[in-house]
């Protein structure tokens, strides 16, 4: 069981280096990508890259591409040593404090955090919203 | 309407609005929510000497001679011990079978039944800081608590379809059925939350990250159909995208 999560952690690891070597050779490459228009803009296209077979099974990715930058990288297909589809497409990446904070003020019907125990909840903002009403 | 009681050593607090035609009263639906917990704990609290699960732990009731209920929620709890590897045991380091960190949400679960049956609107049960609302509830918006200063909110995220329950797991209060999997795990994550469609797995999961840390983190996220929220001990958040989805959202809620 620990080996299957070590192997899907090396997984995701050799994403990224599959990711950075395709970045490379994106110039030299081209013809083994298949480029899929985006209708949205003519500045912006979606190019995906060739199924690459890594030890840790076989992983796809597609970037997306505005002007001279890439403006999103995506897993389009990635699967562990067993064959399983891992769906790193929800993978909880690291969010900047900022975007978090941003609505404190908010009005909210329930707060949620880790248990209280009765005495805590006297002084809690539960509490308060329960003797507030509405 | 709002109803507060207190229960399995926390506090409950409930939310709806009667409909029409009405087929209970508030004092009704109050009563029958409260004794759904009541129930739960009876059975099930360790704190109790005469509870069932008390017993078994005593060697005074062998598991094998418990109630059907027991048995069914103790092999619930294995199974989601096997699912998340692990990370979540109904098992305290002595051995003894410890359920608090699944009944709590079958309780909440079974409450909300109560309110489905009773046809209310905008029903929301919150014990201990899981909450769940229910299938018609719109625009419920739930506030996280900063766990570095709990009389703050970090966000307010709204639940909806599809993600009726959230659960939040952490050490600032009560850590007291968290086991760290792996001297790795040890304390990574100060806070988890985890929003699901049903608040058992949203409770279980919650749990099971705190207990097996980024791998367990890792993992999840990769089976289950939920959305996670963790700030780690030096304070660093981690979300999926469906949980930074939920935060643009909040910002436009109009819900009071």
């Amino acid at each position: 069981m620990v080996r299957t999560r070590t192997a899907v952690t090396v997984a995701f690891a050799s994403v990224s280096a599959v990711l950075i070597g395709w970045q490379f050779g994106a110039t030299t490459l081209a013809p083994s990508a298949t480029p899929s228009a985006a209708a949205s803009s003519s500045a912006e296209r979606t190019i995906t890259g060739s199924s690459v077979d890594t030890p840790y099974g076989s992983v796809q990715v597609a970037i997306t591409v505005s002007g001279k930058s890439i403006s999103e990288v995506s897993a389009v297909h990635l699967t562990d040593q067993g064959g399983r589809s891992v769906q790193i497409s929800n993978y909880a990446a690291p969010i900047l404090r900022g975007e978090v904070l941003q609505s404190q003020t908010a009005k909210v019907n329930m707060v949620s955090g880790a248990t209280y125990t009765s005495e805590a909840y006297l002084s809690s903002l539960q509490s308060a919203l329960d003797q507030l009403g509405g | 309407m709002r109803f507060t009681f207190s229960t399995m050593g926390t506090v409950v607090s409930t939310q709806w609005q009667q409909s029409q035609p009405m087929t209970s009263t508030e004092s009704l639906i109050s009563a029958e929510v409260e004794k759904v917990f009541a129930d739960f704990n009876l059975t099930f609290s360790l704190y109790l000497e005469d509870s069932e699960l008390s017993r078994i732990a005593r060697g005074a009731l062998k598991l094998e001679d418990s109630s059907e209920q027991m048995r069914s929620v103790y092999a619930q709890a294995l199974e989601w011990r096997s699912a998340t590897l692990g990370a979540f045991t109904p098992h305290r380091r002595d051995g003894v079978i410890d359920l608090n960190g699944i009944v709590k949400a079958l309780a909440i679960e079974r409450s909300g039944t109560v309110f489905e049956e009773a046809g209310v609107d905008n029903w929301s049960v919150n014990a201990g800081g899981d909450v769940l609302c229910g299938t018609s509830t719109r625009g419920h918006t739930v506030g996280i608590v900063d766990p570095a200063d709990r009389q703050r909110l970090l966000c307010a995220v709204t639940l909806g379809t599809g993600r009726r329950a959230m659960a939040t797991s952490g050490n600032a209060e009560r850590g007291d059925h968290i086991w760290a999997l792996t001297p790795s795990a040890v304390g990574v994550f100060a806070q988890v939350t985890v929003m699901a469609t049903d608040i058992v797995t949203a409770d279980v999961l919650a749990t099971a990250i705190v207990a097996g840390g980024p791998e367990t983190l890792d993992d999840v996220t990769s089976r289950w159909d939920v959305d996670v929220l963790t700030i780690d001990s030096a304070g660093s958040f981690r979300a999926t995208p469906g949980f930074q989805g939920a935060l643009e959202r909040s910002d436009h809620s109009d819900v009071g």
